[in-house]
C-alpha cells in the first residue's frame, strides 16, 4: 500500500513558478523544495529574479504560470490559508515611520490576529531581543538604519510564523547589526521556524543550511556550503604581495590560474588540480616581476571562489541553458 | 472588527502626527472659506464710469445726475472724444463709457428718443452683466420719467394712462448677498477637494512606503481595510461640515431655513461619494503626484464647474451639463442650497438625495473592485 507523504513535509514545494512582467521573464521556472526548519539562502546577482520569487511565494505577487506550496498550501488558491503562517520582509523599509516602535509591532500584531493577552508578553519579549525596548515610543523613521531592520523583523514574527522569508534583510545595515541579526536568525532557527533569506553577502550564505544560486530567473545550483565548496574543481592558494593590482594580472596569466580575487589583504588564486608546486612557480612569477611576496600558502575554498568557479558562464547572455547546468552538475 | 479599529486607528495617529495634513484638513478649509466670501463676491456697486457729453445741455446733465446719484456707477473722469475711450479701458480705468451723443438734449425736449450710448466692458462678464442691467433700468426709469413730467405739463392725468407696473422682488436672498449664495456652495467644494485628495493618497502612499505589502501578507480582507482607510476621513469630514456650516452661519449671517437631519443624511451621502472617488485614484494611480493631480482634477474641477456653484448648470453647454451628472457635487450644491436657503425638504430634494445614494453604492463598489483587479 502506498502511504501519501504528508502534505506539508515541506515547509516551500515550488513547482514550475513562472513570473513575466510584460515580456520580461523574471521568474523562469522555479522548481524546488525546502525541507521545515531549514535556514535556505538564495544568492545570485542583481536582477536575477530573487525578490520576484520571494514575492510570489510571500502571497505578495500572483505568479503568471505554476504554483508555490507553503506548508501544503497554494499560493494561487489558497493565499488566506498561507499568509497567517508566514512573515515577509521586503527588501525596503516597510513599516510605517510616523508610528513609534510599540505601535508599529502592536498594528501588526492586532492586524494579524495576535491573541490580545499574548500581546503584551509578545513585544516586549521581541523589544527585547532585538534590543529596542529603549526606544519603544521612539518614531520608526528616527531610528538607525540596523535598528529599522531588527524592527521591521520583529513585526514580522509577533504573529510567531512558521515560515520567514526576508528579502536582504541586511543590506545598508552596518556590520555589527549584521552580526546581530544573524544572532536572531540562528535563534529562530532553534526554534524550528524556517527560514528563507536572500542574500548578497557570501559570509551570511555560509550561515545557511543550503543555498540556491540563482541567475536570470533561474536557479542554477543548489547545495549546502560544504558542497559548494567541495564542487570547486583545484584548490585555494593565499598569497601576500605587495602590490595587488600588479600581480593580479601577473597570476592570472599563469596556466595552471582559474580564477583570481583580492580578498581582504590577500590574493586569492584558485589552481586546477594537477598542479603539484604552484606556490613556487606563483612566488617565482611575482618576484620575478619585481614583486615582494610575504608569504604564500594554500587556503580554505569560500563560497565567493566556489561561485565564481562554478558559474563562469552563468551570467553571459546567449550561452544555452543546459550546458550552465553542464557545469553546474 | 478589531483588524478595521487597527487600521482606522493608525490613519488616525498618521492625519494627527503630521503638520501638514492636519493643516490641510483643518485649517485650509476655513481659509478657503474666508477668502472666497469675502473675495469672491459677485455684487457689483461703485462701477468707475467715464463719462463722453457731446451734448452739454440741461437735460444731458440731468441724466448724468440720476446716473451719479445712483450707487452703481462713480462717474470719475470726462472726456474730450470718442478716440479716448479704448485707452480708458485698456488701462482699466472705467468699466462703463456713457457717451451722449449731440442733440441728445434738442431730441427730448422736441419730445423724441434721446439716444444715449452706453459701453461696457466685457472682459469680466459677471460686472458687465450687472452694470448694463443697471444702465439700462436706471436709463429707462429716466426716459419714463421724462416722458411722464412731459405729459403733465402738457396737460395729461398720467394717473388714468394705464399701463403695466411690474413689482419684482427677489425671494432666500433678498439682499443679493454673495456670501448667501457661495457658502452653501462652498461647503461643498472644500469638502470634495479635502476629501478626495486625502483618501486618494492614503493607499498610494502606502504603495511608496512599502508597508502596502506588509498589509497584503496580513489575513486582512479588502473590505476591512477599505472601510479601516475611509473611516478616519469621514469623521474628518463630518468635522468639516460642522465648522463651515457653523461659520457660515455665525460669521456670515447666512440662513439655514431646512431640516438638519436632510442635510446630515445628505452630507454623509456625499461624503461616501468623494470617498468612494479618492479611492478609485487610490486604487489606480502609479504615484502619489499622480494621485494628486487627479484628485485635483476630480474633485476641485466638477465641484467648482459643474456643481452649479459659480456658474448656474442651466447655462452650461448640454455636453457639460451631461459631464456634471457624473459628479456627485452637483447634486449635493442643489440640497445644501435648498437646505440653507429656501428650507425645502424631503418632498423636493429626495431625487437628489437618492442620486447620491446610488452613487455612494457604485463608487465605492467600483473602488474595491478596482483595487482587488489590481493586485
Amino acid at each position: 500500500m502506498i502511504t501519501p507523504a504528508p502534505i506539508d513535509e515541506f515547509a516551500l514545494d515550488v513547482r514550475d513558478l513562472r513570473k513575466e512582467f510584460k515580456g520580461t521573464v523574471a521568474v523562469d521556472g522555479v522548481t524546488m523544495t525546502v525541507p521545515r526548519g531549514e535556514v535556505f539562502g538564495l544568492v545570485g546577482p542583481d536582477g536575477a529574479g530573487k525578490s520576484t520569487l520571494i514575492r510570489m511565494m510571500a502571497t505578495v505577487l500572483a505568479p503568471t504560470s505554476g504554483d508555490a506550496l507553503v506548508f501544503g498550501r497554494s499560493v494561487r488558491t489558497e493565499a488566506a490559508k498561507v499568509k497567517p503562517r508566514i512573515g515577509y520582509m521586503s527588501q525596503a523599509f516597510s513599516l510605517y515611520r510616523d508610528l513609534t516602535v510599540k505601535e508599529n509591532l502592536e498594528f501588526f500584531a492586532e492586524l494579524r490576529g495576535v491573541p490580545r493577552k499574548e500581546m503584551a508578553s509578545r513585544s516586549a519579549k521581541l523589544l527585547e531581543f532585538s534590543g529596542l525596548t529603549e526606544f519603544a515610543k521612539r518614531q520608526a523613521q528616527f531610528l538607525s538604519g540596523g535598528m529599522k531592520q531588527k524592527l521591521a523583523l520583529a513585526a514580522t514574527l509577533i504573529s510567531e510564523p512558521d515560515l520567514l522569508f526576508l528579502d536582504e534583510p541586511t543590506t545598508g545595515v552596518d556590520p555589527v547589526s549584521r552580526r546581530e541579526f544573524w544572532r536572531i536568525i540562528s535563534g529562530l532557527h532553534r526554534q524550528g521556524i524556517t527560514v528563507f533569506v536572500a542574500t548578497p553577502y557570501m559570509d551570511e550564505a555560509e550561515r545557511c543550511d543550503e543555498i540556491a544560486f540563482m541567475t536570470q530567473g533561474r536557479i542554477i545550483l543548489r547545495d549546502t556550503p560544504a558542497g559548494m565548496k567541495r564542487r570547486v574543481p583545484g584548490r585555494v592558494i593565499e598569497v601576500d604581495v605587495s602590490d595587488y593590482r600588479a600581480a593580479m594580472p601577473i597570476v592570472r596569466a599563469l596556466p595552471f590560474s582559474t580564477s583570481v580575487e583580492v580578498s581582504g589583504e590577500h590574493l586569492r588564486v584558485l589552481v586546477s588540480g594537477e598542479c603539484e608546486n604552484c606556490e613556487a612557480e606563483i612566488r617565482s612569477a611575482l618576484e620575478g616581476a619585481g614583486l615582494a611576496v610575504s608569504r604564500i600558502r594554500p587556503a580554505a575554498t569560500d563560497l565567493e571562489m566556489a561561485f565564481a568557479a562554478l558559474i563562469p558562464t552563468a551570467t553571459l547572455p546567449g550561452r544555452d541553458d543546459a550546458e550552465v547546468l553542464a557545469v553546474a552538475e | 472588527m478589531r483588524r478595521i479599529y487597527a487600521i482606522a486607528r493608525k490613519e488616525f495617529i498618521h492625519i494627527v502626527r503630521d503638520p501638514r495634513t492636519m493643516i490641510a484638513v483643518l485649517i485650509m478649509p476655513l481659509l478657503q472659506l474666508f477668502l472666497f466670501s469675502y473675495a469672491v463676491s459677485f455684487d457689483v456697486k461703485d462701477l468707475p464710469t467715464a463719462l463722453l457729453d457731446q451734448d452739454h445741455t440741461a437735460i444731458s446733465r440731468q441724466y448724468v445726475d440720476a446716473l451719479k446719484q445712483s450707487n452703481y456707477f462713480v462717474v470719475n473722469q470726462n472726456l474730450a472724444s470718442a478716440s479716448e475711450i479704448d485707452g480708458i479701458f485698456d488701462a482699466n480705468k472705467a468699466r462703463v463709457v456713457v457717451v451722449i451723443g449731440p442733440g441728445f438734449g434738442d431730441a427730448v425736449a422736441a419730445g423724441r428718443a434721446g439716444a444715449v450710448q452706453i459701453l461696457i466692458d466685457g472682459s469680466e462678464p459677471n460686472s458687465a452683466q450687472l452694470g448694463q442691467a443697471y444702465a439700462n433700468g436706471l436709463s429707462q426709469i429716466w426716459g419714463a420719467k421724462t416722458a411722464i413730467s412731459r405729459a403733465e405739463a402738457s396737460g395729461f392725468n398720467t394717473a388714468q394712462a394705464g399701463g403695466l407696473s411690474a413689482r419684482t422682488r427677489i425671494w432666500y436672498n433678498p439682499e443679493g448677498k454673495s456670501a448667501s449664495y457661495l457658502v452653501p456652495g462652498l461647503i461643498v467644494l472644500l469638502i470634495a477637494v479635502m476629501t478626495v485628495q486625502q483618501t486618494a493618497n492614503t493607499l498610494v502612499s502606502e504603495k511608496e512606503q512599502g508597508t502596502f505589502e506588509q498589509l497584503v501578507v496580513s489575513p486582512i480582507k479588502r473590505i476591512e481595510l477599505m472601510i479601516g482607510k475611509v473611516m478616519p476621513w469621514a469623521v474628518m469630514a463630518a468635522l468639516n461640515v460642522i465648522t463651515v456650516s457653523a461659520i457660515g452661519l455665525l460669521v456670515f449671517q447666512i440662513p439655514f431655513r431646512g431640516s438638519v437631519v436632510l442635510f446630515a443624511v445628505s452630507s454623509f451621502l456625499f461624503v461616501l461619494c468623494v470617498l468612494g472617488l479618492g479611492l478609485v485614484i487610490s486604487a489606480r494611480a502609479s504615484s502619489t503626484e499622480v494621485a494628486n493631480q487627479l484628485a485635483m482634477m476630480i474633485s476641485f474641477l466638477p465641484a467648482f464647474m459643474l456643481s452649479g456653484f459659480v456658474f448656474p448648470l442651466a447655462n452650461i453647454p448640454p455636453v457639460l451639463q451631461g459631464i456634471s451628472y457624473l459628479f456627485p457635487s452637483r447634486y449635493m450644491t442643489v440640497i445644501s442650497r435648498t437646505v440653507f436657503l429656501k428650507g425645502g425638504g424631503w418632498d423636493v430634494l429626495w431625487p437628489q438625495v437618492a442620486a447620491l445614494a446610488v452613487y455612494a453604492v457604485v463608487i465605492i463598489t467600483l473602488s474595491s473592485l478596482l483595487y482587488r483587479e489590481r493586485s
